[in-house]
């Protein structure tokens, strides 16, 4: 049994000699069953799913375009008219559409306030 | 990764349903067939608060109080069938997803007026009217800083007349 002061003395020769001197005997089979072994890895990493390299271009195009939404300006709509006049009369007629649409549901209101109060007219009368 | 896509693709929609307003229906609809368009600019009403002596007939209300309250107004008349049902529902996601109030809801002869206006108790900031029926939209928005007394006044004052 050599000490370890007369190991650390040795040549790289010496050690690689005693090396082969000591060599502990193959196990029948370890190369193929090595090679099965790294070959079964080498399937499951090609099954196992990656990311599509499209993914981080995807995300990138989608945070440009909600990007450009916020940033960007958004171009106005053409005036339709160049005549303040014309326009004032075009926004006339607009309250004047709201007004009649407004109407309507004011004349449903007053019909149905008249058909509510109908029992109570009648009773009224037939009290008196 | 998949959490990721599926943020900016919720961000992506949250942003363009932001994004829906009178401008972008204006902007989607107006150029199709059948549909009437008009557009009042901001710079246009600063025109029209400019005409002096903004007088109108007897018959007609005078709106220069409120003129120079404005700030745009949107107006699509739909005739078109094929693009009706598009413009109604787009019309429904902006005010849904605005703070829009429904102000009024009348259903008469088939059609079914509703009228929202957005703002607080002293001020209009925005006002949506949706009138739908079998073979018509109409989609008004008025946007600005509206005194409520004097929306109001003015279109109770149209409707007496």
């Amino acid at each position: 049994m050599k000490t370890l002061e007369e190991i650390e003395n040795l040549s790289l020769e010496e050690l690689e000699m005693k090396a082969a001197e000591n060599a502990a005997p193959v196990p029948d089979g370890l190369e193929r069953r090595l090679r099965q072994a790294l070959a079964a890895r080498e399937l499951a990493e090609a099954a196992r799913p990656r990311p599509a390299r499209w993914i981080p271009y995807a995300s990138l195009a989608v945070a440009a375009a909600a990007a450009a939404l916020v940033v960007l300006p958004q171009r106005g709509p053409k005036d339709t008219f160049d005549d303040p006049l014309l326009a004032y009369a075009e926004v006339e007629k607009a309250f004047q559409t709201i007004s009649e649409k407004m109407a309507v549901g004011t004349d449903i209101l007053r019909d149905a306030e008249q058909t509510a109060g109908m029992p109570y007219n009648t009773l009224n009368k037939i009290q008196k | 990764m998949k959490n990721i896509i599926v943020f900016f693709a919720a961000l992506l929609l949250s942003l363009s349903a932001a994004a829906q307003n009178g401008k972008s229906i204006y902007q989607k609809y107006s150029d199709a067939e059948n549909v009437s368009a008009v557009y009042v600019s901001p710079a246009m009403f600063r025109m029209i608060g400019r005409i002096p002596d903004l007088e109108v007939g007897e018959d007609n209300v005078n709106l220069s109080p409120i003129i120079h309250s404005l700030t745009g107004l949107y107006i699509l008349n739909s005739e078109n069938a094929s693009i009706n049902s598009a413009l109604r529902s787009d019309a429904e996601r902006f005010i849904n997803a605005g703070r829009y109030e429904l102000l009024m809801e009348a259903k008469d002869s088939g059609e079914t007026v509703r009228m929202y206006t957005i703002g607080n108790d002293r001020t209009i900031e925005g006002f949506v009217m949706l009138a739908v029926d079998a073979g018509e939209v109409t989609f008004i928005c008025l946007d600005g800083q509206m005194p409520r007394k004097d929306f109001e006044g003015l279109i109770a004052k149209q409707m007496a007349d």
